[in-house]
């Protein structure tokens, strides 16, 4: 008797093995759901990383990757943080001397503890809030496949114009259904195409192209409150407005890295305003999760 | 009130005729303290907690052939050399056990090691802070003489949690002597082990195998003197979940272990040779870090016990790695000129590491690349040791250990930084450990050990240098001892850096119970045990740890 | 408070039946340095005390201990018969060290292996040196953790006391 039961569970065992021969690309592609209705639920990638940390381009690559899979639904956002992977060399030195830190960086980082484990290291829409939202880059692709499937809950629209001292910026929140909670926006600024030194994996780039680096929040680390009201019912529509100034926000940051940042060296400027996109995210502020997330670009003339 | 008593009662009552129908419970516990406090000069952070603080205890209960027990953990919060996942307390270690008729059957956490631990080995290792122990049904069975099966389902633990891979293992062992009645000075002993890993991803781009299957076969004879162990080990495609054609990898795994043993009194030789090729067995393939690895490869180089012998360790690369290790024990016979009135011991250790050529075996739409089998020559040199330790008992009172060594490390490589930036480090280190019997029960010890480093001069940063440690432990017999000791880097090109690290520790054993507090600064390092390390950071503060069995 | 003190009196009381007890050997394998499989339940010695001491190739303190031991073994078994079983919890990669480490030392134990610490976890070890003590009923009455230089005096008067 012992005996059957022994060979049946050997059976189940051996019977489990699979080996695939190539060629290995399926070519099947993700495909990006267009029809349905006019919001989708947007994946937002954040990419902890520093110009020091050679392993953190090839996380870079995989969100490069999976955006191409899944085209405009998925948004990065990289945040250079910590002063192990992104502190600057001092100016006397002829590479690394550029400070990627901002003030919301090294306090998002702070809060949910990220650079501590190890870069690179990432949160896909701040799932997995506390525990497990930090994901190395082999786990982003199973979560943003995770997140897709999700129902869409905000629909965000970003609109910008020039007033010719100041850029202005306006979001309408719509809400998708009947919904209850305390939900906050934020706003940030990123810059895409900077050229500066980054190492990956054996060698140092000099010329290796930085996208959408966070360069500074137009509102708190935490956000302004969506809706004033918890109870948020479908169709509500709700606007926010804010007005930037470029060159007090590239200032801020150089006074920052001077200042307060560890062995800052105030190299943070020399932003080019043609490449400055708005990024928007709307969070769940019980366990942080970010239900949307839109991009535009910033007007500046 | 009166049900909580009632309860009690009841509880303490039922323990009893449980503990006097020759049932029995014990357990062991453990804690350990640390403070941290700021300290600049050596890079050591305070916590914020101040106190940190690791502690666990484990009951068991056996009558007859039924055994349960439980281990509860806490981390309020854990060392900061300990992952900080492994945050606020619980249960995560609890079975039952029970053998009838030569089946044993567990039900809950168990620990396993196949063959040598090449395809599969879950196991704890405190002081790395590493417990992958397995959470399922586990069946060991023995069919005939000298033939032994076992087979398991379960997933492994992370921390507080278990990782997705659903495991399923098969191992049987033959003792063909016992099985066939030899009668044969040779001993004969077979071994096969299966095991397979479920793990469900839906990659769009690339076909991922949700089942990855890994084979191992191993062999050991035995006859007097002469001990052979070799196993092969091979795992199927176990590509990443990635969808960069150049991350995923769809190239096979393997590794092979091989040692002859000879000895006899007075006398012992060890030849070992092993390499293993991408053979690395995460519990899930998504994620990175040794609370994953589920196999066991352990380096092949000495495990010292000194400090500054063991200051540059040796992290096994299970993706790819070829080395060699040997070992000669003589003792010289007492009496003899060499030996002295009681004998020397010698202990001769060499061991080599190096790289497989051109890296591990890669395979995908764009490569296919696969490694010479053995290589030695222009391969790249990751660890290298030659050692020759003496032990020696001169009279009644004084007996030394002396051990001189040069080591090889190459830091960029083992500590994943951009070449160039260390290179390569030589060490040549010396100690000597004298131990003195003042009268009964008093003895004082003293040891001196001191490291030269030389750095390669194309390196773009500067390493630590030279090293010197002393250490004096007076202790009395059979409770207490005292220690104190420094390490001091007078070595350091950056005069700043020329740090003394000075530690004292004291404590107090009885039977089963041992209590110590120490204090004093540690460098940060790297700690290892069987070729898997963990990073510990500097610190500054006082270190309590508490231990008792019952 | 008269609850209270029931169950003080009840918890005292069992706590004093539980923590005295002896502890019987546990129904783990450990294997031979002949290869062979070998249960710890069937350790025998006519009757006499058995010592069973966890060490390792890599401790220090454990090979001082069983060098010491090594040295005074022959009389110790002319008085009281006793047997010193010495397990090493080396895993696979110090385990090959073992049988030569024991041949080139003299040693007259009986060792065992226990690679993946089985027998260590079942017998409630957490670190080595640890040495248990066992009469000739087969149970553990006395254990003893870590060494220092002179405890083997210790531990014989342990054997001295049962032997009689």
């Amino acid at each position: 008797m012992k005996k059957i039961i022994y060979s049946l569970f050997l059976l189940s065992i051996i019977s489990s093995c699979e080996v695939i021969e190539g060629p290995y690309m399926t070519g099947n592609g993700g495909g990006v759901d267009t029809n349905s209705s006019q919001y989708v639920k947007n994946i937002l990638i954040e990419d902890f990383t520093g110009h020091l940390c050679q392993n953190c381009p090839d996380a870079a690559r995989e969100l490069e990757a999976i955006h191409d899979l899944y085209g405009s639904q998925i948004i990065g956002l990289a945040l250079h943080v910590g002063s192990t992977f992104a502190r600057p060399y001092p100016l006397s030195q002829p590479k690394f001397t550029y400070d990627f830190r901002t003030k919301w960086g090294e306090e998002l980082d702070g809060f949910f503890n990220i650079s501590d484990a190890g870069l690179p290291k990432g949160m896909i829409n701040r799932i997995d809030y506390p525990g497990d939202h930090r994901k190395n880059k082999g786990q982003w692709l199973a979560s943003v496949q995770q997140e897709l499937d999700k129902e869409v809950v905000f629909g965000l629209n970003i609109n910008s114009s020039f007033d010719g001292n100041n850029s202005i910026i306006d979001i309408s929140t719509d809400a998708l259904k009947d919904i209850s909670g305390d939900y906050k926006l934020v706003v940030c600024l990123t810059e895409n195409e900077i050229t500066n030194w980054q190492k990956d994996g054996v060698i140092e780039d000099e010329n290796y192209i930085h996208n959408h680096v966070l360069r500074s929040l137009i509102t708190s680390a935490w956000g302004d409150d969506v809706s004033l009201s918890t109870n948020i019912s479908n169709g509500e529509s709700y606007t926010h407005n804010y007005s930037v100034n470029l060159a007090d926000l590239e200032n801020f940051n150089i006074d920052y890295s001077n200042n307060t940042l560890f062995q800052g060296n105030g190299e943070s400027g020399g932003w080019n305003q043609n490449n400055i996109s708005i990024l928007a995210y709307i969070y769940d502020n019980s366990n942080y999760e970010i239900l949307q997330v839109e991009y535009a670009s910033l007007a500046t003339n | 009130m009166k049900n909580i008593s009632l309860g009690f009662i009841l509880f303490f009552l039922s323990i009893n005729i449980f503990a006097q129908n020759n049932g029995e419970i014990h357990g062991d516990f453990d804690l350990n303290m640390q403070s941290y406090i700021e300290d600049a000069t050596i890079n050591a952070v305070a916590a914020d907690e101040i106190i940190r603080n690791n502690s666990f205890l484990n009951i068991i209960f056996t009558k007859n052939n039924f055994s349960a027990g439980l281990r509860y953990e806490s981390y309020l919060n854990a060392l900061l050399d300990y992952d900080d996942d492994f945050k606020g307390n619980g249960i995560p270690y609890r079975f039952a056990t029970y053998s009838i008729e030569g089946l044993e059957v567990t039900a809950g956490n168990f620990y396993e090691q196949f063959g040598s631990g090449l395809i599969f080995r879950s196991y704890e290792e405190k002081g790395l802070g590493i417990d992958n122990a397995m959470d399922g049904i586990r069946l060991k069975y023995k069919l005939l003489k000298g033939i032994s099966l076992k087979t398991f389902i379960g997933k492994s633990r992370t921390y507080f949690t278990y990782a997705d891979g659903i495991f399923r293992g098969i191992d049987g062992e033959i003792d063909l002597n016992e099985t066939l009645e030899l009668q044969s000075k040779t001993r004969y002993i077979f071994g096969g082990s299966f095991i397979s890993r479920y793990q469900q991803r839906n990659n769009p781009v690339f076909e991922l195998p949700q089942n990855v299957g890994l084979y191992a076969g191993r062999l050991n004879i035995i006859n007097g003197g002469w001990n052979y162990y070799g196993e092969y080990a091979y795992k199927i495609n176990d590509p990443v979940n990635s969808i960069q054609e150049d991350a995923v990898n769809y190239a096979s795994g393997n590794a092979f272990t091989s040692s002859l043993t000879f000895s006899k009194r007075g006398f012992g030789i060890t030849g070992e040779i092993h390499r293993a090729d991408n053979m690395l067995l995460l519990s899930d393939r998504d994620r990175i870090g040794k609370a994953y690895i589920m196999n066991y490869i352990p380096t092949l180089s000495k495990p010292h016990a000194y400090t500054l012998l063991a200051l540059y360790p040796c992290a096994t690369q299970a993706m790819g790695e070829l080395g060699v290790q040997l070992d000669i024990f003589y003792k010289i016979k007492k009496g003899s000129l060499l030996g002295g009135k009681y004998g020397t011991k010698l202990n001769l250790n060499f061991s080599r590491i190096n790289g497989l050529n051109n890296g591990n075996s890669f395979k995908n739409d764009l490569t296919n690349h696969e490694p010479i089998l053995i290589s030695f020559k222009g391969e790249e040199l990751y660890f290298a040791d030659i050692n020759l330790e003496v032990n020696k008992k001169v009279n009644k009172r004084i007996r030394y250990n002396f051990v001189i060594a040069n080591q090889t490390y190459n830091k960029d490589f083992l500590e994943g930084k951009t070449p160039g930036e260390y290179g390569v480090i030589n060490s040549t280190i010396g100690v000597l450990d004298l131990s003195y019997k003042i009268k009964k029960g008093h003895t004082l010890r003293m040891e001196v050990q001191t490291l030269i480093a030389k750095q390669l001069e194309t390196a773009s940063k500067k390493e630590e240098g030279d090293w010197v440690m002393a250490l004096a432990e007076y202790t009395i017999s059979p409770n207490w001892f005292f220690t104190i000791q420094d390490m001091y880097n007078y070595g350091n090109d950056d005069e700043s850096k020329r740090l003394h690290y000075i530690n004292i520790n004291f404590g107090f054993l009885k039977g089963a119970n041992r209590f110590s507090i120490g204090y004093g600064k540690k460098r940060e390092g790297i700690f290892c045990v069987g070729g898997v390390c963990k990073l510990v950071p500097s610190s500054n503060g006082l270190n309590l740890n508490i231990t008792s069995s019952f | 408070m008269k609850q209270l003190s029931i169950i003080l009196i009840a918890t005292f009381l069992n706590v004093g039946t539980i923590f005295s007890q002896e502890r019987s050997l546990p129904n783990i394998d450990v294997k031979t340095l002949d290869g062979a499989t070998f249960n710890i339940q069937d350790l025998e010695n006519e009757n006499n005390p058995i010592v069973i001491s966890f060490w390792a190739t890599w401790c220090k303190p454990c090979k001082k201990e069983l060098n010491n031991i090594a040295e005074i073994y022959e009389d110790w078994q002319d008085e009281t018969g006793v047997k010193v079983v010495a397990i090493s919890i080396d895993d696979t990669r110090s385990m090959s060290k073992v049988a030569p480490y024991v041949n080139s030392s003299d040693w007259e134990y009986e060792i065992y292996l226990d690679s993946n610490s089985d027998l260590k976890r079942a017998l409630g070890v957490s670190s080595v040196p640890h040495t248990f003590l066992i009469n000739s009923e087969g149970k553990i009455v006395w254990q003893h953790k870590g060494y220092i230089d002179g405890d083997e005096d210790e531990l014989y008067e342990q054997i001295q006391a049962i032997s009689k």
